[in-house]
């Protein structure tokens, strides 16, 4: 097997990327450096592999953070989005609680159907809250997101308990979306702009 | 070829250099050199002392081309080293202002040594 030969198959330890982008120069060069250098001697050898394993080691470290870097770019995308929605929901709720208040003050109103708009009104308010913060980003708002959803959740299951009839839809809302934000929000990830800021 | 993420790059935050890559751009100070000249060029300003094997090199080129501190110039070959065309490369205004940067920095650094006479006190 020529040098050359055994050279290319050493390259297959790098990306994919760099293999295809640099593997033809590399080859050239090393095909210089082999007729220019006396390669008789082992040390020869062991530069080139040397060479390539430390510079590969390096390559794929390179190639891993950049993935990181487009994995946190995406979630940050996906929180935002998350964010803009809780808004939207927690005005949706805060409109319908007070409609609901209105509505219900014109009539006799139930003592725990009053409590549970009360209630229901105030989470939705700290929907908004837990949104807006959200959309920030920054490492107090995370903090102030997940006091804001904690809070909400608190209140739509307490709502729930005093006025058993509220809406599988509102309990959906209330529930679900509070905790798939916690969750979103804590989940654990690489380089994370708003704890590395902290 | 990649040639991303240059927005927000100054002069200023690419220093300091590694040693492998101030002497890449040193190299191609001189004007376009393909990556065989480049590691030819540095291995007789140092005596040898540094070898730039392929990987070190075209790693630390592609890094270079990221960065914009270096660009592709044509691909052509080699008279003295057969038909295989090669590709040259060569420094940007970038590049240039960053090898001066890295300079300044290493002589501020020499004179300091100089000053607490870790070495002589005139140039060797």
């Amino acid at each position: 097997m020529s040098a050359e030969r055994i050279y290319r198959l050493l390259l297959r330890i790098y990306p994919a990327d760099f293999r295809s982008e640099y593997g033809r120069e590399m080859t050239l060069l090393f095909r210089d450096e082999y007729r220019a250098r006396d390669t008789s001697a082992g040390a020869f050898w062991i530069g080139v592999v040397w060479d390539a394993v430390h510079s590969a080691m390096s390559m794929w470290l390179d190639l891993w953070l950049a993935r990181g870097k487009e994995y946190t770019r995406t979630l940050e995308v996906i929180m935002k989005l998350a964010g803009t929605l809780a808004i939207l929901l927690g005005v949706f709720g805060a409109v319908n609680a007070v409609a609901e208040a209105v509505a219900a003050m014109r009539g006799t109103l139930e003592g725990a159907h009053f409590l549970a708009v009360a209630l229901g009104g105030t989470a939705a308010v700290l929907l908004i809250a837990a949104g807006a913060a959200l959309l920030r980003r920054t490492p107090s708002a995370r903090y102030t997101a997940t006091i804001a959803l904690v809070a909400s959740l608190v209140m739509i299951v307490i709502a729930r308990l005093t006025h058993p009839w509220m809406s599988s839809l509102s309990q959906l809302i209330g529930i679900g979306l509070p905790v798939a934000l916690l969750v979103a929000l804590h989940w654990p990830r690489g380089h994370d702009r708003s704890t590395s800021a902290a | 070829m990649a040639r991303k993420h240059r927005r927000s790059i100054t002069p200023e935050s690419q220093l300091p250099l590694a040693p492998a890559t101030f002497q890449i751009l040193l190299a191609l100070v001189g004007g376009e050199r393909h990556g065989y000249a480049i590691m030819k060029e540095v291995a007789a300003r140092t005596d040898g002392e540094v070898r730039l094997g392929p990987g070190t090199l075209y790693g630390a080129l592609k890094r270079l081309l990221e960065s914009g501190l270096v660009e592709e110039g044509s691909e052509r070959a080699d008279p003295q080293l057969g038909d295989d065309r090669r590709r040259y490369y060569r420094l940007t205004k970038l590049g240039l202002r960053v090898a001066r940067l890295e300079a300044r920095r290493l002589d501020a650094l020499v004179r300091a040594a100089r000053q607490k006479k870790l070495i002589g006190t005139a140039p060797a």
